[in-house]
């Protein structure tokens, strides 16, 4: 903590207070801390923590009106358990498999038919989890117990299908993020200015009130601005999309975040310990800007993660473009077979 | 076009075949920019964003030593942030770029310690006021 107290003076660091909370959404308060770091928590609890989604679907029966793109589409946005993940599932492309394996993924089958006159609605809690998964099962918070739909049948039409589900982050694909949506706001008296209100007579009287301005001390009337003034007081609220409690999403954000440096700090120890610091990564200049940033080398065209990688691995090697096919939003899809 | 991209990738297992002959990361994530000098330097660092950019910078910028430091994401479409750091000429003898730069991180390791602490104490001490049969 002695670090702490050189950076921040004699107090004791940032703060934070829980307003409200429930399993779905928290409202914290995180004081005496900077916009930067806090900017940086938002950015990983929306971005960079990992869950669990169906990632590829394989289509044996698919009789419904809506076409197996849009059903994957679908099947990969339903939110799945996702609490402790990390001990639970690796990445696939961390794995040793081949394309998936139970380290790294978790099948869930789903098989519905309608016979009967009346339509069919089939909902997450009818995917149907593999025997001893250890996460996985559709996250179904409503009172009904059913869960999102997925698809409605007719008479005579039929859904046989099969999903695997991978772990990923919400950079790679939004159907990973653990939030729904993560408040952010500081300053609800705007009395930093870094909001301009748009009115037609007197903002005041137009604008609503912040639903944390009770939390800070109005302005006072003729006050002069303070020019040094910084925002100290953020109010976050987050909103799980039901993969992770909110309280785990806190804390995977701020272990990610501390992942992210012992990463940076670990090149940076191992170049150093080579000898001449950075050395032995210097480039000529110009070498790389000179095509205009486009990266040097190759055909001229190609991404710079070559031939559909996505900067977090290979995702789309194991099936390559042509037989796989990519569906829409990212979800691959190694045999639609479509019968009927 | 398949067997092209299997040439690529061919090519490029067998590259990280010779980068990860001993421990370590395979992947080089942070490089120095030329134009070094004493005192200052600008790095580069692969993969990361203004995620961490921006709280990296505010941290340096923190350090007295260090007289100036900002980053920037030179291209949208690829995946580099550049941070550039100056040393006052006062401290040059005994604190380089690397220096403040690594110190820059293990500043932020130790906040985000601090904020898990806070977080876990403000945890434990909540209590629902509207059910009291929850508390988490």
């Amino acid at each position: 903590m002695d670090d702490y107290d050189t950076i921040y003076g004699s107090d004791r660091g940032p703060q934070i207070t829980i307003k409200e909370a429930d399993s779905r959404h928290a409202q914290i308060v995180l004081s005496n801390c900077d916009l930067a770091f806090a900017n940086a928590l938002r950015r990983i609890m929306l971005a960079e923590i990992p869950t669990i989604a169906i990632d590829i679907v394989e289509i044996q029966t698919n009789t419904s009106v809506i076409p197996d793109e849009f059903l994957c589409h679908r099947l990969g946005m339903v939110p799945l358990d996702s609490t402790n993940i990390d001990d639970k599932l690796i990445y696939t492309r961390d794995c040793f498999c081949d394309q998936y394996c139970e380290r790294c993924s978790v099948t869930l089958s789903l098989h519905a038919r309608c016979t009967g006159e009346d339509n069919v609605t089939v909902y997450a809690r009818d995917l149907v989890i593999a025997e001893g998964a250890q996460l996985g099962s559709p996250v179904i918070n409503d009172p009904e117990g059913q869960g999102t739909i997925i698809c409605k049948l007719r008479k005579g039409q039929e859904l046989r299908l099969k999903c695997i589900a991978k772990k990923g982050i919400a950079k790679e694909h939004a159907k990973w993020a653990p939030t729904a949506a993560v408040g952010f706001e500081y300053d609800p008296w705007n009395k930093l200015r870094h909001i301009d209100y748009w009115y037609e007579e007197d903002a005041k009287e137009e604008w609503p009130k912040s639903k944390y301005a009770d939390w800070e001390e109005p302005p006072i009337e003729g006050e002069p601005f303070n020019y040094d003034a910084v925002p100290s007081r953020f109010y976050l609220d987050i909103e799980s999309a039901g993969s992770l409690p909110p309280d785990e999403i806190l804390q995977q954000g701020i272990k990610y975040l501390q992942e992210k440096l012992a990463a940076v700090i670990e090149t940076f120890s191992n170049k150093n310990e080579a000898g001449d610091g950075f050395g032995d990564g210097v480039r000529s200049p110009g070498q790389d800007y000179a095509m205009g940033g486009m990266g040097g080398g190759g055909a001229g065209y190609e991404t710079p993660y070559q031939g559909g990688r996505t900067p977090f691995g290979g995702a789309g090697l194991a099936a390559p473009p042509s037989t796989g096919g990519q569906l829409m939003g990212g979800h691959k899809c190694v045999a639609a077979v479509v019968v009927g | 076009m398949d067997s092209q991209v299997e040439d690529i990738l061919g090519g490029m297992e067998e590259d990280d075949g010779e980068l990860t002959t001993d421990e370590g990361l395979s992947d080089i994530r942070i490089m120095t920019l030329p134009g070094e000098e004493e005192g200052s330097a600008s790095f580069e660092i692969i993969g990361e964003d203004h995620t961490l950019g921006n709280a990296l910078r505010y941290i340096i910028m923190k350090n007295p030593e260090v007289e100036f430091c900002g980053y920037s994401i030179p291209h949208p479409s690829e995946d580099k942030m550049n941070i550039r750091i100056q040393i006052y000429s006062e401290y040059w003898e005994h604190t380089r770029p690397y220096d403040a730069l690594m110190k820059g991180l293990d500043d932020l390791a130790d906040l985000c310690d601090h904020i898990t602490h806070a977080f876990k104490e403000a945890r434990d001490s909540f209590v629902d006021p509207g059910d009291s049969g929850e508390q988490r």
